[in-house]
Parts: structure tokens; sequence; C-alpha cells
């Protein structure tokens, strides 16, 4: 069983110094991403909140190597991403990130278990049989291994997204609004089982939304607002959530 | 909706660039044939006009027989018809004509054209200068024995001047004559690539006729003030019985419609090519309609939704098949205009030369172009179309729609009854008595692709799961993608494969038919040929060995017997057959044509050996009497002595030397067959064989093996020929895979992005959609070779009779084919690899 640690120091799993992001020039420029430090620590579930436009979504892109900086690092660990190859940043993301996305999260052609196992045999390695029935068994999969995306509800999608996102044991995993095309019940369901990776599993998760209640199931809260942050809460509850948007809300007008 | 339309063309440039180019190449090609056969077709009539200018009236047989292709041999006639035809009043001069075989042999001793190049004419200098098209570029009319006018053509590419000393080859076997003048054919140095020897008119009777008393026709020139018609009446009061006067427009007439007679056959055999290229364009166009119509479904849902009426929705639909067809048609003709160049040079490297001068371009080339470019493209266009036209508004709430159908019973059935459909007309093309074999064997074939067509999605998914079953295991997960990806959508991948699938289909079966028939003519020559060797002309009806070589050879001590074998035209029963003509009682010693009954020693001056299913079919027994006319001789009634079985090598009739010499003008052995002496080694013999026969410069000495080796030579040049024309096919059906991929890879953006974002590298994805590729490409390569192999066999069974014994399918031949066919994949994987490798990963997961 592959339980955390609890004597080990806190380690950082992914950071970005004063990283910016700009769209366009002179007049006409966005910066999605202004300065940005933070810090998203080993073993920690963080969800990043904010308006739309707020570059919440930028800032995970960037961190996961699926964007550029225009200014400033992120690291994975100790790697800089910006110094690595195209070639590098796709083999860092197969080997040491995971993704849970929105939607058009599995590819049809491949069963559930392909699915789960895809960056792994992209990867030429072969799955650890025993980490894989633990996965699967956890988020429930194991009757649907045989399915394609197109036999599966919408949360049994986002099942095997997570359980993907866990196969491959990364050093974090990001997720994109995972519930957002979800009802309550299926969404606190995935909610659950991310809760339970980082948990029982040691899982760092970094999860972009903008549903206070899925936030709450977060260590950490970072709250964005045109491309900075403005807020950084431990131990969020919805009601202090959405509080705190409030708050934030009223400070802005 | 006009503009709609004409937008979202716009905004599909590459699209419509690769699609249009699918039925542009088929336009090409077709615009390209008539053009060049109009060229061609112009450059001959010319060329007759300038031979029959001067000319008023031409006196000549009666008797002729059409020899097919246009070509028609006809009778000679006596030289005192000449004499006769001057006293008539109105007549100003006559020239007498004597043409026939004159080979000329280069420095090397290499003879110059025949066989299967340029003809090689002989004739006499003409008499009168009105009707002589010759121009005299340097020396002096030939006038005795032992001198010659030469062409300026051969002249300049074999470097011969006026002086010099050259060997001619006719009938009476080679000889040495002395270059008095080298000439031009009024403006050209060769007309149409023919070499010319020309000579005094007592010689070109004696060494191309073989009969000092006879001349092939005669040309007259009227006095100032009468008319050819007039002039032609009378001349026609006075000439002898058999003997006939026609106008010397009737005369270029006749000329100008052999010609097109025989290019209208070349013609029609380059249009089948193009035919095949515009039916697989058709495919293509089909292919990439319907996955257009299913990826727009939700924008033309959404017209619908808000108004569009149907018929709107499938508007703009055959707007964009019409603008497609459009440019394809007017590149198409643009580019067949330059292509009719490279053919022509195609086809001098095949060893087919034909002349051209200046392009013509006929209007009715144009506007066929026009027709069947646009044609083809919104008939191809016109069922995606209405499927589109059925999509509901609903469609646009929901995502692209995959279309994993595949099979339907009324699938199965309309394509078993195509199946069906093609499998009769082929039958009945190869043994019905229709008159129409060709176009119902074309017609079957197509039913066969199209029956196969149809049943395509209904097998493409367990053929490109057998196909693709290694990749995984040696290609990792992009393997296993490729394969599923080829598995998805089973009608877009057999419709894809299905354009393949044509030109493989009809390579493997001209291979296999080659093939086969190089295999038989090995057990043919194995199986009838006692013999040691043959000497070959190379020639198959005009001109040949003389026929003092087969004697000479006949005399050496180291020879036991050497005879030869000729060729004539004859008609029996009304259509005209090739007689053949053999020393019977000598031949029976080196071939055995399979005599069933009778003795060969009974073929004498007035029998006839006749092959046996020709006799059962007119119901002869030894004894008959047959009818044949001969074109210097008339009808004669001939005995049947002879019943042989061995149509391959004697054709359907055969004649004993005295009969064919008796009844025909020409004498010229095609080949000649030799078996050495007894205690003579092959060595010896050769040895001793070798200096006469170099004498003849168009005579090749070849054992068993080298004969066999030379027929199968043969075939190959024509195959190579047709591989090429094909390969027009292939090359369309190869842009319709890079035109099916690059337009998944548009449809599978997200997929795509979602593989690359979790860790696909770029090289991985090249891979998957090259091995995508080639999986369509192998499915289309055994598609074809089904119906390739099928075509094959079931052509050679009917020509079994015929001498297609062996059915010999080349597994090295079709292994290369597999091999290329996978490379082509690959080749048509590129760019649509490259773009799916370049995708922006971020746009693709975040687009809607």
């Amino acid at each position: 069983m592959s339980v955390a640690e609890p004597t080990a120091p806190p380690t950082v799993a992914a950071r970005a110094v004063a990283a910016s992001k700009l769209y366009g020039s002179g007049a006409t420029e966005v910066r999605a991403l202004d300065a940005i430090d933070v810090e998203f620590t080993s073993g920690r579930f963080t969800a990043i909140m904010g308006p739309s436009g707020s570059g919440k979504s930028t800032l995970m892109h960037c961190i996961a190597g699926l964007d550029t900086l225009t200014s400033g690092q992120v690291f994975i660990g100790d790697v800089d991403l910006s110094g690595l190859s195209e070639r590098q940043l796709t083999t860092m993301r197969r080997d040491r990130i995971g993704f849970i996305f929105q939607a058009f999260n599995l590819v049809p052609t491949l069963t559930a278990l392909e699915n789960i196992t895809l960056p792994i045999a992209l990867a030429g390695r072969d799955p650890d049989a025993e980490w894989l029935d633990l996965v699967i068994s956890t988020v429930g999969l194991g009757d649907r291994l045989k399915h394609r995306p197109s036999e599966l509800s919408g949360g049994q999608q986002q099942r095997v997204a997570v359980s993907r996102a866990l196969a491959s044991r990364p050093e974090i995993i990001f997720a994109d609004e995972p519930t957002g095309n979800l009802d309550s019940n299926a969404g606190a369901e995935i909610l659950g089982f991310m809760r339970r990776a980082v948990d029982e599993f040691g899982q760092t998760i970094v999860m972009v939304t903008h549903d206070p209640l899925a936030a709450s199931y977060a260590d950490r809260v970072v709250y964005l607002v045109d491309g900075r942050i403005v807020h950084d809460m431990a131990a969020p509850t919805p009601e202090g959530i959405i509080d705190m948007m409030k708050s934030l809300e009223l400070g802005h007008h | 909706m006009l503009r709609a339309a004409l937008k979202g063309i716009l905004a599909h440039k590459l699209r419509l660039l690769t699609t249009s180019l699918a039925v542009t190449l088929g336009v090409a090609f077709m615009a390209g044939t008539l053009v060049l056969t109009d060229t061609v077709g112009r450059t001959f009539d010319q060329l007759f006009a300038d031979i029959g200018e001067g000319v008023d009236a031409v006196v000549r047989s009666t008797e002729s027989i059409d020899t097919g292709f246009g070509f028609t041999q006809r009778a000679r006639i006596d030289k005192n018809v000449a004499d006769l035809v001057l006293t008539v009043d109105g007549v100003a001069a006559v020239s007498p004509e004597a043409a026939g075989f004159a080979q000329i042999v280069d420095r090397d001793g290499n003879p110059i054209g025949g066989g299967q190049g340029p003809p090689t004419l002989g004739f006499a200098w003409p008499a009168v200068d009105e009707v002589n098209p010759l121009v005299i570029v340097d020396g002096r009319p030939p006038v005795g024995p032992g001198q010659v006018a030469i062409d300026n053509g051969v002249a300049s590419s074999a470097d011969f001047v006026v002086g010099d000393t050259v060997t001619v080859l006719t009938q009476a076997g080679p000889g040495e004559f002395e270059i008095t003048s080298i000439v031009k054919f009024g403006e050209v140095d060769s007309p149409g690539g023919a070499t010319m020897a020309v000579f005094a008119l007592p010689i070109a009777q004696q060494l191309l006729l073989g009969d000092a008393q006879q001349i092939s026709e005669a040309y007259v020139v009227a006095e100032p003030g009468v008319s050819q018609e007039e002039l032609t009446d009378r001349l026609g009061e006075v000439v002898p019985p058999g003997v006939e006067a026609v106008t010397g427009a009737q005369y270029i007439q006749e000329n100008q419609d052999a010609i097109r007679q025989g290019l209208s056959f070349f013609n029609t055999f380059l249009l089948i090519f193009a035919i095949v290229a515009l039916v697989v364009g058709a495919f293509i166009i089909y292919n990439t309609f319907s996955i257009i119509v299913a990826q727009r479904s939700r924008e033309m849902a959404l017209m619908r939704a808000i108004g569009a009426s149907r018929r709107q929705v499938l508007g703009s639909v055959l707007i964009e098949a019409v603008v497609v067809g459009l440019v394809a048609a007017f590149v198409g003709l643009a580019v067949g205009i330059a292509f009719a160049i490279g053919l022509r040079e195609l086809l001098v490297v095949a060893g087919i030369d034909i002349p051209a001068t200046g392009l013509v371009v006929a209007a009715r080339t144009a506007i066929v172009s026009l027709v069947v470019g646009v044609g083809v493209t919104v008939f191809s266009a016109v069922a995606p179309a209405r499927r589109e036209k059925s999509i509901p508004p609903i469609a646009a709430l929901r995502d692209v729609a995959h279309d994993e159908s595949s099979s339907s019973a009324a699938r199965i059935v309309s394509g078993l009854v195509v199946l069906a459909l093609g499998v009769g007309l082929l039958l009945l093309g190869l043994y019905g008595e229709t008159g129409n074999d060709g176009p119902l064997v074309g017609l079957g074939i197509l039913a066969l692709f199209v029956g196969v067509f149809v049943l395509g999605p209904v097998f493409a998914r367990p053929l490109s799961a057998g196909i693709g079953w290694p990749l995984p295991r040696f290609r990792g997960m992009a393997g296993t993608l490729a394969r599923e990806n080829a598995m998805r959508n089973p009608k877009r991948t057999s419709a894809t494969a299905a354009a393949l699938m044509i030109g493989v289909g009809l390579v493997s079966f001209i291979t296999i038919f080659a093939d086969s028939t190089k295999a038989s003519i090995d057990q043919l020559v194995d199986d009838s040929f006692i013999g040691d060797f043959v000497i070959d002309s190379g020639s198959f009806g005009f001109g040949g060995l003389s026929p003092d070589l087969a004697p000479r050879l006949d005399e050496l001590p180291e020879v036991g017997v050497a005879t030869g074998l000729r060729f004539s035209v004859a008609e029996v029963d009304g259509s005209s057959t090739f007689l053949v003509g053999i020393d019977a009682a000598r031949a029976i010693e080196i071939v055995d044509i399979g005599i069933v009954e009778g003795q060969a020693t009974d073929l004498g001056a007035e029998e006839i050996a006749v092959l046996d299913r020709v006799a059962e079919d007119n119901g002869w027994t030894i004894g008959s009497t047959v009818p044949v006319r001969f074109v210097q001789t008339g009808t004669v009634d001939l005995t049947v002595a002879v019943i042989y079985e061995n149509g391959a090598l004697a054709g359907d009739y055969v004649l004993g030397i005295e009969a064919f010499e008796a009844n025909t003008a020409e004498q010229f052995d095609a080949q000649i067959y030799v078996v050495r002496a007894p205690g003579t080694t092959a060595e010896e013999a050769r040895a001793a064989i070798t200096p006469i026969v170099d004498e003849y410069a168009n005579a090749t000495l070849q054992d068993l093996t080298e004969f066999k080796e030379a027929q199968s030579a043969q075939i190959n040049q024509l195959l190579n020929l047709i591989y090429a024309l094909l390969g027009l096919a292939i090359i369309i059906a190869l842009m319709g895979i890079a035109n099916t991929l690059a337009l998944s890879i548009f449809e599978r953006t997200r997929e795509l992005g979602l593989l690359r974002a979790v860790g696909m590298t770029r090289s991985q994805m090249r891979s998957t959609v090259r091995w995508e590729s080639v999986i369509i490409a192998l499915l289309g390569t055994f598609l074809g070779f089904v119906i390739g192999v099928f075509v094959g066999w079931l052509l050679i069974q009917a020509f079994a009779d015929q001498g297609l014994s062996v059915f010999r399918v080349p597994v090295t031949q079709l292994v290369v084919i597999v091999v290329l066919s996978a490379l082509a994949g690959v080749a048509a994987a590129i760019l649509p690899a490259r773009r799916a490798a370049r995708l922006d990963v971020l746009k693709a997961i975040t687009s809607e």
C-alpha cells in the first residue's frame, strides 16, 4: 500500500515563479497571468478558483506543460519546464503528470481499461497490476473495463479519467472542471474519489473549478482575479468559499 | 445560400484543391488522350494529303482484304496496266508504284525500325514529278541496281551520307546499296517516323514484289481541264477485269479513314485508362463528400434549424460539387494538353513511335472535359448530399455523428446482386457471341468493383483488424490506435480502400494474365518444339526474314532441318483470318501442331489443315471443301487434309508451302525453326548457323531458352506500358487516402489533442496516422487481389482453348505489389501525419 509517509517533510510538487502570460500587445494587451508565485505541496488537494477570464485555466495549462509562459518559470518537482524541448515536455506530461479534463477525456476507440493504461502504454511500459487493481476497485469500474466510452455514462467516463490520472502514479494531477459536465451525484462521487486519492494514496491534485461545493473537497483554495492570486484559503468550506467570493466581489467593485 | 456555399468552399481551399485533384487527373488523362490522338490524326491527314497531292486517279486491283486496325491488303496488278492507262485520252502521265518491306541496317548491323517500332517502307521512285512527295536533300534519284535513296531521318540518326554503302533487307534478302540520294518527305524528315528506302522502279519490283511483271498500283495525272471524276470514268472503261480506278480525292480519303480507324483503337486503349482514373476519382469524390457531410452535419442542421429548406441544404452541397468539378475540368484540360506531350514521350519510351506536330485542341475535347469533370463530381456527390438533406435539425445538439453502421441487410443484398451482375457480364463477354466482348468484360469488372465497394463496409472492420493484427505487438499503443482508427468507421475505410482496390485489382489481373501467358508459352515451347533453335524476325505480318535464309541453313551439314513459318491474311466465311504457311512435311519434324487426323505430307497445293475446334464449328471433316479468299488469287477451294488441335502454335488454318506460295504475294518467314543434325552438338550447330544468320540483320538466333525469354520480354514491354498507365489510377487512389486521413484528423482534433496531452509524442502520433494509412492501403490491395485473381482466372479459363493453358499467380510480383502498396500508404500519410503531429495541443483540447 502506497500511503504517504506522515513523517516526511512536505515537498513541493509544482510551483510557479513570477509567472506571466500575455496575449496581444500594446493597447490590446491582456495579462492572463500577472507575475504569479504559487507552490503546490505534495500530498495535498488544491483548488484554483476565480471568475471567467481570471487566468485559472491558463495557470493550470502553463504549470502542466500544455502552454508556455511569456515570462517567469514553472517547475514540476525540480524541473524547470521552460528549459524543456517539446519532446521532453511530452514525456514529462506522460510520466509525471496526470490529467482529468471536463469532457472528451477518453479515446473513443479504446476500452475503459485501455484508456486507463494509455499513458503507461504510450511509454511502452507494463502497468503495475496490483496498483491498477487498487485504483480500479477504488473507483468501482471492475465490470466496465471492456466497455468503450460510448457505452459508459458521463460519471463512469470521468471515473475512467480519474483512474487514468492515477494509474501511472504521477507526481501531480491536474483536473480542469472535472465535474463540470456531471449531475451533482456523479460529481460528488468523482470528487470523493479524488479526495480519497489524496488521503489514502498521498496523491497531489490541483483542480480548476468555479464551483464552491467542488472546491470545498480541497485542502486549500487559491482564488485568482485578473491573473493575480487575491486569496489563499486553507481548509475551505462551501460557506467560507462563498463568503470569500462575495467579499472579493464587493471589494472588487 | 449560394453565397454561404461559396464562402464555405473558400474557407477550405486545401480541401477544394485535394478533392478537385482526384478528378483533375482523370480529366487530364482523357483530355490528353483526345489531344494526342487528334494531333496524330491531323499529322497523318496531312501526310496522306501530301502523298496524294497531284494524284488525279489511282489504278489498282479490286481485290482487297481488311486486316483489321485500319489496314487493308490489296492485290497487285500487271505492270502492263500502266502502259494501257497511258493511252487513255486525258491522261498526262502515269507513275507505277511498287511498294513493300525494306528495312535499312545501321552501321553496327542492327535493323532500324520494324517489329513493334516504326514501319519500314520500301517503294519505287515516282516516275512523274507531279505525284512525287519526295524532296531531295542531297544527291540524285536512284536509277539502277545497287542504288537507293534513304530518308533524312535515318540518314541523320544512323549517320549516312550520299555515297555511303548501306545494307537493306528485302524479300530478296540482304543487299548492299549505294546511297545516291537523301530525301525528305514533303517537309518532314520521314513520314510518321517510318523509314524509307526508295529504289528505281524495276529494282523495286524485283526486290519488294519479287516479280518484275507486277506493280502495286499506279498513280495517274490528268491533262489540264480534265477533272478527277472525268478521268476516273474514262479509266474505268479501259482497265481489265479485277482492276479499278478511283479518284485522287477518294484515295486520300481512304488512307485518312484507315489511319483514323487504327488511331481509334489506340484512342480507345488510352481512354480505358482515363476512364479507370475517373472511376477512381469518382470513388474519392464520393468518399470526400460523405466525410464532409458528416462533419458539417452540425452546421447544416443549424441552417435547417434557422429555416433553410432541405432543398437549399442539398443545393449548397451540389454547388460545392459543381465548383469542385469546374475547377477539376478546367485544370484537367490544361494539364491534359501538357499531358499529351508527356504521354507521347511515354509511348516513345515504350517503343511505339508516333509523330506529332502542333497540338490539336478540338472544341470537342474542351466540351467533353467539362462535361465529364463536372458530371463525375456532381454524380459522385449526389448520394452524400441527399444524406445531408435528411439530417434533422436536432442533430445540431449532438456531437459530430459517428456513422459506425456497416452491415445492413439491404447493403449485403444489393452488393451481392451487383457482384452477381458483374460475374454474369464477364461470363457473357467471355463466352457469349455478342460481338461486344470487350465492353461487356469491362462493365463486368466495373460491376465487380462496385459490388465489392458496396459490400466493403461489411468486411472492412474484420479485414482491417486482421491486417492490423500484428501492429499492437510491434508498434505498441500507436499501433493499437492505428488499427482501431482503421476499424472505427468501416464505411470510410472501405470507400477509401476501394479507390486503391481498382488500381491494384487491374494491376494484379494484368500481372496474372501476363504471367499465365508467359507460363503458357513456356509450356507450349516445351511441349511442342522438338527443335533446337528459333530464328525470329520480330515481325508479325509486314515483312520478315527473306525466304532465302531457311534453305541456306537447311543445307548446312550441322543442321538437320531448318524450315520457316509464314503468315498471311485471307478471308474464310467472309471474315479475315491469319493463315500459317509451313513446309509441312519438314516442319512436322520440329514442331508438333498436334495432328488429330490426316498426315502432314498430305498438305499440297490444294489442301488445308484446320484446327479441330474450327472444323467442328463448321462441320468440316477430312475431304471437306473450304473456300478461302486470298488477296492475290481470289477465292480458292481447298480440301481439308489435316485436322490438328494445337491452335496456340498454328492458329486456325495451316497451308502447306505450295498452297501458300501459290496464293499469296509476299513471301517472308516470320520465324525459322532449326533442329541440329544427329551427332552435332548445340555449340557446333550454333557456330555453323551464326555467320549466315548474321548476314540478315533482322534475324535473331535463339535457343529455346532464349526464345522463351524473348517472348517474356515482349510481354513485359507491354506490361510496363500498362503499369505506367494504371499508375495514374493508383496515384489518384493514394491522394484519396491522404484526403481521407486529413479529413479524419480534422474530425478527431479533440481526441488527438487529448492523446498529446496525456503523453503521446509527435513521432508516436505520426506512426499512428502512418499505420492507419498502411492498413487502408493493404485493405485496398487485398480487395484488389481478390478481384484481380478471380478475373485473371476467369479469363485464362475462357482462353484455354486458344493456348492459355496455364493459370499461374506470380507470387513474387504480388509480394512486390503488397510491399509497394504499404510504402505507398506510408507516402500518402506523410502530410496528414505531419499535420496531426503539429497539432496545437492546447487549442485542440480547449476547442468546442
